[in-house]
């Protein structure tokens, strides 16, 4: 492309097509990484006992929790106990298996590798760790212990582990990020289904579990996995509470997170000589608990159900997060009190998340809405015929008085009377083959998910009758995907209905009973794949689509920015040719900027570096403002050695501009201090925490004293404008000073009511301020441009008219500029949290020395630099206003300011207003700064060009903050590809991309902002200009 | 750290001396004589370490260094017409408390932690720093703004003093802000804290700059030669 062609217009619309490029690969990018799976919300109830689509009406009235009581027993855990006890009644009626235990002893030992314990492909696990778990062994080879080779999804780290194993569901990323605050596990788990039948839920061991269910164990001592150097501790932290937790019966579930041998993996690997101690401890506490615990088979504790499980593997260095089979090869080991039937001795491969949906059926409760995971078969198989030899001793008038004496003693509802009068319907729908029950029940939870990830699956509409089901059709493509599907449950339940029918003859139909198990597993397991594939799968294609779609842009961009920069340099050149050789030379500050870029760039890789990017910005615009403050130093001394006519007016000049350098690194100094930010270092003093603990008053007079100086500093910079009619900057000063009155009145009156109890006239106000910001920005900017004086209107020179045009241009710029910068101040001296008021003026003060400082350096630097500048300005701002790179930092609370209803969108423009005030702030600030730069020289050069001088002024101010963000957004989407398999690609990588992604909307926003307005204000002024030399 | 405030007034008659090579070399391996010593007398002596006693240490090594340093530069002061070897160690000892100043100016501006426990980290760091950069060039120049200007502002050596004087102070802080890169990382080492790193920092950019200077002086010595042969 040769330099000259590049007009206006064409360079408008690349640069429109680079950003719709890059919005279209991020969109590609973003869909392909974080899957965005339809899952199913609320819990699973009743409704899980009959068959999808069956009358709902059938279960309507029953206790069937709305969402809303769910919620509340989430937060609380307290739910009547008369519902809970009839609804553990009902449940186990619905379901017409009884529950095969009744207490669990869940034990998680962080970091096992199954391999430790059952070895692998058949061979002994090796010779040290066998016989460090002695007991174990024994178990295993007596056949009371069933061992599984559970394969974990990648990210192989605890807590999305955890997750996994209790709600049978693969997370996705995005509905953690959504989550904003919380870590609770939200989605449907067994952990909320045994709450809700009224279980007594006690944990020891790692806090994440406290994290993930807050307020739901009636007892805990959570133990921190931070001090990865104790690998004692730890575990004596658990193990302390065994013997009096073993000897109680007041529970149901008992958690046990043993950390110690992650730690002892993360110190010295798998073959630290520390591990088999550790596996020995292991060995001991699961011989405690089951010489305590298990064989006990008297009536009051229950049978219970010991579930030895591991969250993930560990690396032969003891790493964990990737998807090695090392990593991904963790234990569950299910001890029960009697033996499980024959063993086959070869460890059997199941999926980590079947562990949901098998102790939702072992303890008959409804098995997680999102569940992918299929029921565990070994486990009952051996066990079907135990339950009904138990079944035949009880009867269920027992069972009931059971399950209500051991929930508080409560005595047997009232309303389960009508239960007994069902008995006998029970007694023999029991006679149903409870495995092949189990495995329905499987079946219609996936057949649910299914219809909610398939919208179109309806089963009706496919003929079965020459499908065959043969390895290579579940390779097949989307629209027989709905058909196998269907096909494969329409032919179990088919087998499963007339298996059902001839239930007289079935002493003969052992065959058949047996295609009927083969058909269930043949669906569940195809789906069961599928559903989790779905949720882990990246498809490669449409990621490298979309990186190749952002790294298109980003070139486009760069090398738009490359010949643009080259077009003005040549024109200065020929401007200056003689006076000013410096603008052939790279200035230290020019190879500054690309170094910040750089250094930015490569700093993404850490994921320290991530957390602590507060620093990096800080320090990188520090030392750019430092160097600028050397590069006016020099230029003093050239004047100075000069010194033949080094004006005033220059030397003043000089001074403004080390002054406002000055303002901009001490104010930049206290944003710093202001909030400590970052992960590691949040616990040193920084001036905020100083701030809250002296008391509200002082922040509240801090807050109040930032609005009256934003609004003086606008008012004298108002004033500072050259020269426009008075009674004009008056209106302007006014529609100054009335929103910032409205603030004012709004902190001193309803700030501290605001967030209670949602009082009405604080909603009110706040929504009165927003539309008179609104109203005085739309009318300031469609206003100015009408309103600003031409000057020597009398003179036809057309050189001294382009120069008057030229002056009124900056002018009605400069007016808007300030408008917009001061309105979107105000606005966030409103929305941000108190605390944050100071901060936002400091950012005032430091746009307004930028400007101040661009406005007096017109030879010596060029202008990309300074708008760089700016945009590095914004990002250390951003993180001087309290934001970090975690999604914790999200100032939820401000987001409902003026909201009266609930609304999600209006809410989740607050929250971006209020992240994103810094570089806003700054993308707004480019019309101001346009206004400042001395234009004339080509103004008139350029002889009524609309389309150059847009060009001119508009160019480096759009495109090098697109051009920055575009290199920004493209490296770290590639540091987040090769990161994929991180340890922290969930907790640090992903939200930072998260944030990285909203700066690509913030920029593309504020650059068309700007943009608009600098065009409309100049089509106004030519159009005026025209109307004038009509008229003479 | 990069902050040049230089006192604003001009004078200083020139009669420049050139520095021979053998006498630079001297200085430098003096220089760095003391540096060892300065390091070494506090750790084996007095058992003080950076790491656990950053603050008392770098007193020590400040006390150590500033003789040296101010009786070595002294020596090349420029306008020996008008200034004697006590006048130019008496601008050196003033200079101190002034560079200190500047430096613990720059580095707050640059995010050295604020505070009463950090205070004497900052002033004992600032003067070792002051030491680096500013005493020789007080030393030597005075209050010559011009010198002062050539050296730091436009960094434009012209014989083989401002080489000594400016490469090794430029090299101090320069390394210096190297020296702040780690600070932020999560490697739990003590040696991350402030000041230590950024003085490791400073003083392997000191003594680069030395080497260097010294590559320079001869360097610019043998052009000489050529030239004059």
């Amino acid at each position: 492309m040769d330099s000259s062609s590049l007009t206006c217009k064409k360079l408008t619309v690349i640069a429109v097509l680079a950003v719709l490029i890059q919005v279209f690969g991020l969109a590609l990018f973003v869909l392909g990484f974080f899957p965005v799976k339809p899952a199913l919300s609320g819990f699973s109830g009743v409704e899980s006992f009959y068959p999808p689509g069956a009358d709902s009406a059938e279960f309507q009235n029953t206790t069937n929790l709305s969402d809303s009581q769910l919620k509340y027993l989430y937060q609380s855990a307290l739910l009547p106990l008369k519902v809970m006890v009839f609804n553990l009644v009902k449940l186990q009626e619905l379901s017409l298996v009884p529950p095969l235990f009744d207490r669990l002893i869940l034990m998680v030992i962080d970091g096992l590798p199954a391999e430790f314990v059952l070895g692998k492909d058949g061979e002994p696990p090796p010779k040290p760790f066998q016989e460090a778990m002695p007991y174990t062994q024994s178990l295993l080879s007596k056949g009371r212990a069933i061992g599984y080779h559970a394969k974990a999804a990648p990210p192989t780290v605890t807590m999305p582990r955890l997750k996994a194993m209790v709600s049978g569901a693969v997370g996705g990323f995005l509905d953690v990020a959504f989550n904003f605050n919380t870590q609770a596990l939200l989605d449907d788990n067994i952990i909320v289904q045994f709450l809700k039948v009224g279980w007594k839920l006690v944990m020891h061991g790692d806090d994440t579990w406290l994290k993930l269910f807050p307020g739901m164990f009636s007892r805990h001592d959570g133990v921190s996995s931070f001090f990865v150097k104790d690998t004692v501790q730890v575990d004596q932290n658990v193990s302390r509470h065994l013997v009096d937790e073993l000897s109680r019966a007041d529970w149901n579930l008992l958690i046990l997170h043993y950390l110690g041998l992650d730690h002892v993996g993360h110190l010295g690997g798998r073959s630290s000589v520390l591990m088999a101690p550790k596996l020995r401890e292991m060995d001991e506490v699961i011989k405690m608990i089951d010489l305590n615990s298990l064989p006990t088979n008297n009536n009051d504790q229950g049978r219970t159900l010991l579930l030895v499980v591991s969250d993930h593997g560990m690396t032969e260095n003891g790493n964990h997060g990737g998807s090695s089979f090392e990593e991904t090869d963790s234990l569950a080991l299910f001890i029960g009190p009697t033996k499980f039937g024959s063993t086959s001795g070869t460890p059997n491969k199941a999926n980590q998340v079947d562990l949901a949906s098998t102790l939702a059926l072992l303890f008959g409760v409804p098995i997680p809405k999102n569940n992918v995971g299929m029921l565990m078969p070994e486990t009952f198989k051996s066990l079907t015929g135990q339950v009904s030899e138990y079944v035949l001793h009880r009867d269920d008038d027992y069972l009931r008085r059971k399950i209500c004496g051991r929930v508080f003693g409560y005595p047997v509802p009232s309303a389960s009377t009508s239960l007994v009068l069902k008995s006998d319907k029970i007694n023999q729908a029991r006679l149903i083959d409870q495995q092949l029950r189990l495995l329905e029940l499987n079946s219609w939870q996936f057949l649910r998910l299914l219809e909610a990830q398939l919208p179109g699956l309806v089963c009706e509409n496919f003929s079965c009758d020459n499908f065959r089901d043969d390895g290579s059709e579940r390779t097949r493509g989307y629209s027989n995907l709905e058909e196998t599907f269907c096909c494969l449950y329409m032919k179990a339940s088919d087998l499963h209905r007339s298996w059902k029918s001839g239930e007289e003859k079935r002493s003969a139909s052992g065959d058949n009973r047996h295609s009927v198990l083969m058909a269930y597993h043949n669906f569940l397991r195809t789906a069961s794949e599928w559903l989790s594939h779905r949720a882990t799968d990246k498809p490669v294609g449409q990621l490298i689509f979309g990186v190749a779609a952002m790294l298109v842009s980003c070139l486009i961009l760069l090398s738009l920015l490359f010949l643009l920069g080259k077009q003005v340099f040549s024109e200065q050149n020929q401007q200056f040719s003689s006076a000013n050789n410096d603008l052939s030379w790279w200035h230290l500050d020019e190879v500054f900027i690309l170094v910040v870029i750089v250094i930015v760039v490569i700093s993404m890789g850490s994921s320290s570096l991530v957390e602590e990017e507060q620093y990096i910005w800080h320090f990188m615009t520090s030392s750019l403002y430092l160097l600028s403050l050397r590069k006016v130093m020099q230029h003093i001394v050239t004047r100075t050695e000069q010194n033949t006519s080094a004006t005033l007016g220059l030397k003043t000049n000089d001074y403004i501009q080390i002054c406002s350098i000055f303002v901009i690194l001490i104010s930049g100094r206290f944003l710093r201090g202001w909030h400590q930010g970052g992960v590691n270092w949040t616990n040193l003093p920084d001036i905020s925490k100083w701030l809250e603990q002296v008391g509200s008053t002082y922040i509240k007079l801090f807050q109040l004293v930032s609005v009256i100086i934003l609004v003086n500093i606008s008012l004298v910079s108002l004033m500072w404008s050259r020269r426009s009619k008075k009674n004009f900057m008056t209106v302007v000063s006014l529609m100054h000073l009335f929103p910032g009155w409205l603030v004012l009145h709004y902190i001193t009156k309803y700030q501290d009511v605001a967030f209670s109890t949602g009082s009405y006239d604080a909603t009110l106000m706040a929504q009165i301020i927003y539309v008179v910001l609104g109203f005085c920005s739309t009318a300031i900017v469609v206003a100015v441009p009408w309103c600003i004086p031409f000057q020597n209107r009398t003179v036809s020179v057309p050189e001294v008219q382009r120069k008057a045009w030229g002056l009124c241009f900056r002018d009605s710029a400069y007016v808007i500029g300030l408008s917009y910068v001061y309105y979107w101040s105000l606005l966030q001296l409103l929305l941000q949290q108190p605390v944050n008021s100071m901060p936002v003026l400091f950012l005032f003060l430091q746009v307004l020395a930028c400007i101040w400082y661009s406005s007096g350096s017109n030879q010596h630097r060029r202008q990309w630099v300074e708008v760089a500048a700016l945009y590095y300005m914004g990002m250390a701002g951003h993180f001087g206003l309290g934001n970090t790179n975690t999604l914790a930092t999200i100032d939820v609370a401000g987001a409902f300011i003026g909201v009266l209803n609930h609304s999600t969108i209006l809410s989740g423009v607050l929250m971006f207003i209020i992240t994103y005030a810094s570089p806003m702030l700054y993308l707004l600030s480019m019309v101001m700064y346009n206004s400042v730069k001395d234009t004339s020289s080509f103004i008139i050069s350029e002889k009524g060009n609309i389309g150059s001088l847009l060009k001119r002024t508009l160019g480096f101010p759009c495109l090098v903050p697109l051009g920055l963000n575009s290199i920004l957004l493209i490296a770290y989407t590639i540091v987040l590809l090769l990161m994929r398999n991180h340890l922290f690609v969930w907790s640090v990588f992903s939200p930072k991309f998260l944030y990285i992604c909203a700066t690509t909307v913030c920029v593309c926003v504020g650059v068309s902002v700007v943009a608009s307005t600098m065009i409309y204000i100049s089509l106004v002024l030519t159009y005026r200009e025209k109307l004038h030399t009509h008229t003479d | 750290m990069k902050l040049k405030m230089k006192k604003n007034d001009e004078n200083g008659g020139n009669t420049i001396l050139s520095v021979s090579p053998l006498k630079a070399i001297t200085l430098h391996l003096i220089c760095l004589l003391g540096l060892a010593l300065a390091f070494c007398i506090p750790n084996h002596i007095y058992s003080l370490d950076l790491i656990t006693h950053p603050s008392q240490t770098l007193r020590m090594i400040s006390v150590f260094l500033a003789p040296v340093l101010i009786l070595l530069y002294s020596h090349l002061r420029h306008d020996r017409t008008q200034c004697s070897y006590v006048k130019a160690v008496g601008r050196g000892l003033l200079a101190l408390p002034a560079g200190a100043a500047v430096n613990a100016l720059g580095a707050t501006i640059l995010g050295a932690p604020v505070g009463f426990e950090y205070f004497p980290k900052t002033f004992n760091w600032s003067l070792l720093m002051s030491l680096l950069t500013f005493v020789p060039a007080a030393c030597v120049f005075g209050s010559s703004w011009t010198d002062w200007h050539r050296i730091f502002a436009r960094t434009k050596a012209s014989e083989s003093t401002d080489y000594m004087i400016s490469l090794p102070a430029h090299g101090a802080v320069i390394g210096a802000w190297f020296g702040a890169w780690p600070m932020p990382l999560d490697w739990e080492s003590p040696w991350q804290e402030w000041p230590i790193c950024v003085t490791y920092g400073a003083i392997a950019g000191y003594l680069v700059g030395l080497v260097t200077s010294l590559g320079c002086i001869i360097f610019c010595n043998r052009q000489q030669h050529l030239k004059e042969e």
